[in-house]
């Protein structure tokens, strides 16, 4: 099994060590990861923003380098996402290279099945469901449905030693990132990020964690502006902690 | 970079402690839908069959309209047709005049909001009582509807107080006690309902099969409406239309527990024909642009609502934010959609109130996939000329850089020395990231730089 | 009539891609193992009354019982004898206005959400609404699980008029503060008669 990673802009910008928590785990599994240089960009801020055809050439250069890999594994739900939900609509084609592209939670939890102690982190974490991965990639159970609750970030993270998981009230209500909405709506923005770092503290958790950079990107900003104490770490850096 | 609706917001969130009741008061009506949705083991498959009958019916719409109408007219009820608002402010007023109505009382109807029939039947001299006791307050104060289920939402008890202390409704200074001002605002309505010549409803559902319209009220105010006059007028837009009864149990099951988290209204009330001592019943279909949009490829599902406001309840935009914020008259997740439906000019700028998070089309009773069709508006709001010219120009700057992987490593090469600039630069006016966050740290290396070292070891 | 052809016209051309009528027999409705008591409970949860009245019991007598102050009663029942109104025969429906309880009857009741199918037996059916009180009569025996089975089973008359009423009037509207008795009826008994 042949795995790409994929890691998107703002990782590779600003959160660098999310990138290598994720090559640091997946060689732990013993798995044979390549890391593809000249990746930039997945296409969805210019998407969401309502210029997806910007991500066309960006799309062709992400089927062009990752085509021959079995799996294309990214530490970011929103990224993922955006590239199962649209390169095949904006390729005009099935874009197999797409669909075998999988968020790392999710890979390490329906792929790879992983079922033995991974890293040591005892302390308190507030799961934060970023809404990419509930209601795209099904990484939880939406709040909203009335299914079986499950929630496969939670299981991976049951494998961390010392570790202890809670949730937040309103446990998948959306950060207020939401790309461009973070500019352009500044102000509803910021709350919905204030509020949802004030539910997450409130739990007494020490770090808030999730599958996602830039929800945390978002809550750490609103955070330290606010003057909230509480820390940050992508799921993966836990998984991988001490490692 | 703003827009009608972030510039209203912004205003919105001022008031803080409002704003935190706000979206508490409607996360609260979210966990009784949630509760209602967990207490039935069949509630997502009741979702997908209404889905499902709704993409049935619009598509088959014309056949559905034209046996609703034969039936109703079978009943010995006047079926009228109207091409749009004004033709139905027309056809509303004719019947009123020939009747020699002076005063009309009406139940909840959000389509007389969207024909706008209040002012043109009241520049002609008949008076129109709203009964539905939050559209009533709104009417009195002059204010329009700020959420489809609940319009007065955004007043509070000392607003209504006075309101009612200035009306005459209320003739105890001071006391704003909700159940004391219900009550008086009966005893003002039972009088508007002795003396009015005329009643008009809305209608949830209209079935083919019968000719019958559905009404469902709480208060009892539709069946007031039609009981005690002598014309009972109904307004119905052309997607209410459903095929039979087994349908109408699907729908009607599912309407109050989405919206309200009650599970039914207290009267489901099916009018087949006037009552005996009344005036013949008219039922008015109103097309008014659906059957334009039946054809529109990404957003003819809009067409399958059953406006039970469960959208704007889970919307973390919209409680933030209030139904002011945006400029059509429906707000939240469907009105951002059916704005654009309806004036693309006038309603673009309502398209940024909306962080994709999906919660709407999860909750959404029958389905529509109303996060997806936000993202769909905003790849045509260039072509509408309506884009932000801002964001068009930053999103053209990320292209620019994405696509050259030279331009890129030299960009993230440089971003570390972001960490230096001065503060007073970088959070000014022009990084609009600045207002809420505090600009994160860049590091010193990015990844594509760290990983060539670990990977040389 | 110019609109009715040209709306139906121009929606039909408009209509891109079609879809089938999904089978509806499949679907899991919910069923109760007691449904009458679930009606009992769920009627109490809408903030009405429901009494199980023994057999052989004087309805006029419990109804007096339950409301001594009441001076107007208004039914065209005819096992009410305490009625000082007759909505048969009121001159019009305003005149029933004033009265402190209306006793109707309902023909079946709905487990899952205290509805009761009622549909008009009386010329001015204002009396469902304007009366202060109402009091439907239903048989105890006659409850079913869910709408489903309620749609399939509801019946009009030539009055050609039918609701389903669950509890009393109510509205949040104020602060949403829920209130009982807003429009019609303050309050809502259903008296289960085991006939």
């Amino acid at each position: 099994m042949k795995v790409g990673l994929f890691i998107p802009c703002y990782v590779d910008a600003v959160y660098p060590e999310v990138g290598m928590a994720t090559w640091k785990l997946l060689k732990h599994l013993g798995l044979d990861v390549t890391y593809p240089e000249k990746q930039t960009c997945c296409g969805q801020p210019m998407a969401n923003a309502g210029f997806e055809k910007q991500a066309i050439p960006l799309a062709e250069k992400f089927e062009e380098k990752f085509k021959d890999f079995d799996y294309v594994v990214a530490p970011s739900v929103s990224c993922t996402a955006f590239i199962k939900m649209n390169y095949s609509r904006l390729l005009n084609h099935e874009c197999e290279t797409a669909k075998r592209c999988m968020d790392v939670v999710e890979f390490l939890h329906d792929v790879v099945k992983v079922d033995r102690r991974l890293g040591t982190f005892p302390h308190k974490v507030s799961l934060h469901n970023s809404c990419h991965g509930v209601r795209e990639l099904g990484l939880s159970s939406p709040s909203e449905e009335h299914v079986n609750k499950f929630n496969k970030i939670k299981d991976l993270l049951q494998l961390v030693d010392g570790i202890d998981v809670v949730e937040p009230e309103r446990p998948d209500e959306c950060c207020g990132f939401g790309g461009m909405f973070s500019v352009e709506e500044t102000a509803v923005s910021a709350q919905m990020g204030k509020d949802k770092v004030e539910r997450h503290i409130q739990t007494g958790a020490e770090y808030i964690t999730g599958p996602d950079c830039s929800c945390l990107m978002h809550m750490a900003g609103v955070a330290k502006k606010q003057g909230l104490n509480i820390q940050f770490k992508h799921v993966v850096e836990i998984l991988a902690a001490g490692l | 970079m703003s827009t009608t609706h972030s510039k209203a917001a912004k205003q919105f969130l001022k008031n803080q402690q409002y704003a935190h009741w706000h979206d508490a008061t409607f996360w609260a009506v979210r966990t009784k839908r949630d509760n209602m949705a967990y207490g039935l083991d069949e509630w997502e498959q009741l979702r997908e069959k209404a889905s499902a009958i709704k993409r049935h019916t619009i598509t088959h719409l014309d056949e559905y309209l034209d046996q609703f109408a034969t039936n109703a007219e079978k009943n010995g009820v006047e079926v009228h047709w109207a091409k749009d608002a004004k033709e139905f402010n027309e056809i509303v007023y004719g019947i009123l005049k020939n009747h020699n109505v002076k005063k009309m009382v009406k139940s909840k109807s959000m389509l007389t909001e969207e024909c706008e029939m209040n002012p043109y039947l009241e520049e002609r001299g008949i008076e129109v009582v709203e009964t539905d006791l939050g559209e009533r307050i709104i009417q009195l104060k002059g204010q329009k509807p700020s959420h489809i289920v609940m319009p007065a939402i955004h007043l509070n008890h000392d607003d209504v107080g006075e309101l009612f202390e200035e009306k005459g409704i209320s003739n105890e200074k001071g006391n704003h006690d909700p159940t004391f001002l219900t009550y008086r605002a009966r005893l003002s309505l039972r009088n508007e309902f002795l003396t009015a010549d005329a009643g008009m409803t809305g209608a949830n559902f209209g079935i083919a099969s019968t000719g019958d319209i559905v009404v469902c009220t709480n208060e009892g105010n539709a069946d007031m409406s039609t009981s005690c006059p002598k014309l009972h007028i109904a307004a119905i837009g052309l997607e209410k239309i459903i095929p039979n009864y087994e349908c109408l149990a699907v729908f009607q099951r599912m309407l109050c527990r989405a919206g309200t988290g009650q599970p039914t209204t207290t009267y489901t009330s099916h009018f087949r024909k006037a009552r005996p001592t009344a005036h013949h019943m008219h039922i008015v279909l109103v097309d008014n642009g659906r059957s334009e949009w039946i054809a529109n490829p990404e957003h003819w599902e809009a067409l399958k609502c059953i406006r039970c406001g469960s959208c704007m309840n889970t919307c973390p935009v919209y409680r933030r934010s209030g139904g002011y914020s945006y400029s059509y008259f429906i707000p939240g997740p469907i009105g951002i959609n059916l704005g654009m439906l309806r004036d693309t000019q006038a309603h673009s700028g309502n398209v940024s109130a909306c962080t994709l998070c999906l919660s709407c089309q999860t909750v959404c009773p029958v389905k529509v996939n109303l996060g997806d069709q936000i993202y769909q508006w905003r790849q045509q709001l260039d072509d509408f000329g309506t884009a932000n010219p801002q964001k068009k120009l930053m999103c053209r700057g990320m292209s620019m850089v994405y696509g050259s992987s030279g331009l890129y490593n030299f960009g993230t090469g440089l971003a570390h020395w972001a960490n230096f600039i001065p503060s007073p630069i970088m959070n000014c006016g022009l990084n609009p990231w600045a207002e809420g966050h505090k600009m994160m740290e860049f590091p010193k290396k990015p990844f594509h730089e760290m990983i060539k070292e670990v990977k040389s070891e | 009539m110019a609109s009715k052809e040209d709306i139906l016209k121009k929606y039909r051309a408009n209509v891109r891609e079609k879809f089938d009528m999904p089978d509806l027999s499949d679907i899991k409705a919910t069923t109760y193992p007691d449904p009458l008591l679930q009606f009992m409970n769920m009627t109490k949860s809408v903030g009405g009354n429901a009494i199980e009245v023994e057999k052989g019991r004087d309805i006029n007598e419990l109804i007096k019982e339950l409301y001594p102050d009441a001076k107007e009663i208004a039914s065209n029942l005819p096992e009410i004898t305490i009625a000082t109104r007759n909505p048969d025969e009121v001159g019009r429906a305003r005149d029933l206005n004033g009265t402190d309880v209306g006793i109707i009857r309902g023909s079946f009741g709905v487990a899952e959400n205290a509805c009761v199918w009622i549909p008009q037996q009386m010329k001015e059916k204002a009396v469902c609404f304007i009366s202060e009180n109402l009091v439907i009569l239903l048989d105890k025996k006659q409850i079913v699980n869910n709408m489903h089975e309620a749609y399939q089973r509801i019946e009009f008359n030539d009055y050609g008029y039918g609701t389903f009423i669950s509890g009393p009037s109510k509205t949040a509207d104020i602060a949403q503060v829920l209130v009982m008795g807003a429009q019609a009826a303050r309050s809502a008994t259903v008296l289960l008669i085991d006939e």
